[in-house]
């Protein structure tokens, strides 16, 4: 099967600075100030077409800086990612203009995405009915509550027909009826080959949905591989990290924060 | 150099874009007012008001203000060439702002980050046409009728909308690098309201040196041209022609520098967020 996403070495290396002033330093002089921080640290794996993977892992470990790295909406500090198609991704009201009503986003979202202007005309219809806002689709966007945010930015994301579509928490919002539809949809992508990324901390959906999980832990990748060989790890670590005391939990963290700080070595996993 | 060429290439490739998306722009920034649009022509028409109230009233009664300049009355002089501040003042204030207000919206889109500044300054566009439209009616009601200058109205609408772009292309990099640019832009523009012959005539009242320095300024010519084209005083562009060549290159140099650095930074423009 050919390869649709391929991920190689990638890392995001953030800078914490404790002053603006630092910022400016960091950025005119030769000498490094401030903190680095990895939100990815040497992530690779690769996705064959009409792969469903989901991304696990507790908060903070990666998984949504690794879906707007392959959304393209984030630049990678070094790696090479290399996608073969169109990318949507979904997240909570992303790229949604809050002045503007529902039905002015969305001409104006697929405008953006260099749909022609009788392409918009016919999609619209889809979106809207898909969307199930009725005659809030003449409202401005700021009056919608978050469920109907995320249901027409879903509704939008799969009507301009992406080869790859990445889910960003996005169906943790809406009713169960819609994340039942919008699950419908997706099979719908899934029979027609497309390949899906889906962030969620809902591992019933993940089980339900996924062919392969993507186990992130301090910003690298702890375990690749199908849903059957990696969820029940996942949940036996999940398990353990729940019944962990306070201060166990925050030794976790704080050797998270020193790895992601670069100061230790990579785990070899 | 070669930077220069693919903004250019970018700015003729998305013109169409361009157009639509500044036409959503002009609509969500009037969405929350009752009377919409019309501010867009009210907000000139009170400052024009003050500034006249101020500058042509006021001080001169005072018995040192403005009185009519070169036989033209005050108000038709400021009219004219304050139309065109109209929208230089937001279009690079705005534009300069764009970049870093819009790119979490526009971040993946199938169009290049450089028509952004210009699609801002296309969406205050629309309403210097309108502007210029009902200065004309105006000053045609005191007096300063049509005549064949007007002939050089779009080429200095071409020339303002080049030097804008040229400019916030700039300013819309630094201040996504550093939020204080947005800052500095404004006072500036504030300053330069002063600085360009909007509201006192400076050819009467400076010496030939200090004007040689205010003319380094580019609206400087701009708003001379919009005076020459509206109250018919010549073809300005071809009888200071060299301030012509120096206005253009000057355009260049800055387009030049600005497609420079905007390409230089522009995948990083997330991560200064």
């Amino acid at each position: 099967m050919s390869k649709s996403v391929i991920v190689k070495n990638v890392s995001k290396k953030y800078k914490l600075y404790n002053k603006p002033s630092e910022r400016i330093l960091d950025m005119i002089s030769p000498k490094s100030y401030g903190e680095d921080f990895y939100g990815l640290r040497d992530v690779s794996f690769e996705a064959d077409a009409g792969d469903i993977i989901g991304f696990v892992g507790v908060n903070g470990s990666g998984k949504s800086t690794l879906a707007n790295i392959l959304a393209g909406i984030i630049p990678e500090t070094s790696g090479e990612v290399e996608v073969r198609g169109k990318t949507a991704l979904i997240a909570v009201s992303a790229g949604l203009n809050n002045q503007l009503t529902g039905r002015e986003n969305i001409e104006l979202k697929c405008l953006m995405l260099g749909f022609s202007k009788k392409e918009i005309k016919e999609v619209e219809p889809d979106i809207i009915e898909f969307s199930e806002l009725g005659k809030f689709i003449d409202q401005p966007v700021k009056s919608y509550s978050s469920g109907m945010k995320s249901r027409l930015g879903f509704s939008i994301s799969v009507h301009i027909d992406p080869d790859i579509l990445i889910i960003d928490e996005a169906l943790s919002v809406g009713d169960k009826a819609f994340a039942e539809k919008s699950l419908e949809k997706m099979n719908e992508f899934k029979a027609r080959g497309k390949t899906m990324f889906f962030v969620s901390h809902s591992i019933g959906q993940m089980k339900k949905f996924c062919e392969k999980i993507l186990w992130l832990e301090y910003g690298e990748v702890k375990e690749f591989g199908t849903v059957k060989e990696v969820i029940p790890k996942y949940e036996q670590f999940f398990k353990e990290y729940k019944a962990m005391s306070k201060a166990e939990k925050k030794k976790f963290r704080e050797n998270a924060m020193r790895k992601q700080s670069g100061l230790e070595p990579m785990s070899t996993s | 150099m070669k930077s220069a060429l693919t903004v250019f290439k970018e700015q003729i490739n998305s013109f169409y874009l361009i157009r639509r998306l500044s036409l959503y722009e002009l609509k969500s920034n009037n969405k929350n007012n009752y009377l919409g649009m019309l501010w867009e022509v009210l907000n000139p028409g009170i400052q024009l008001a003050i500034y006249w109230f101020v500058f042509g009233y006021g001080l001169r009664t005072a018995g040192q203000g403005r009185s009519d300049v070169e036989n033209v009355p005050f108000f038709a002089w400021l009219l004219a060439g304050m139309v065109v501040w109209f929208f230089i003042n937001p279009a690079v204030t705005q534009a300069s702002k764009s970049v870093y207000t819009r790119i979490k919206m526009l971040s993946k889109m199938s169009f290049p980050m450089s028509a952004i500044p210009s699609y801002v300054i296309m969406s205050k566009f629309y309403p210097h046409l309108y502007l210029t439209a009902i200065s004309i009616v105006i000053l045609n009601f005191m007096g300063q009728t049509i005549n064949i200058y007007y002939l050089q109205l779009p080429y200095f609408m071409f020339s303002v909308i080049a030097v804008v772009i040229a400019i916030s292309l700039i300013t819309s990099t630094l201040s996504t690098i550093v939020r204080d640019v947005q800052m500095v832009v404004q006072s500036i523009m504030r300053m330069l309201l002063y600085m360009t012959p909007i509201l006192w005539n400076m050819e009467d009242l400076l010496n030939d040196r200090l004007i040689t320095i205010m003319k380094l300024n580019p609206f400087y010519y701009i708003v001379e041209g919009y005076r020459s084209a509206l109250l018919g005083q010549g073809w300005y562009f071809i009888e200071h022609f060299q301030y012509t060549l120096y206005f253009w290159a000057l355009v260049l140099v800055m387009f030049a520098f600005g497609s420079f650095i905007h390409v230089k930074f522009r995948r990083h423009f997330v991560d200064f967020l």
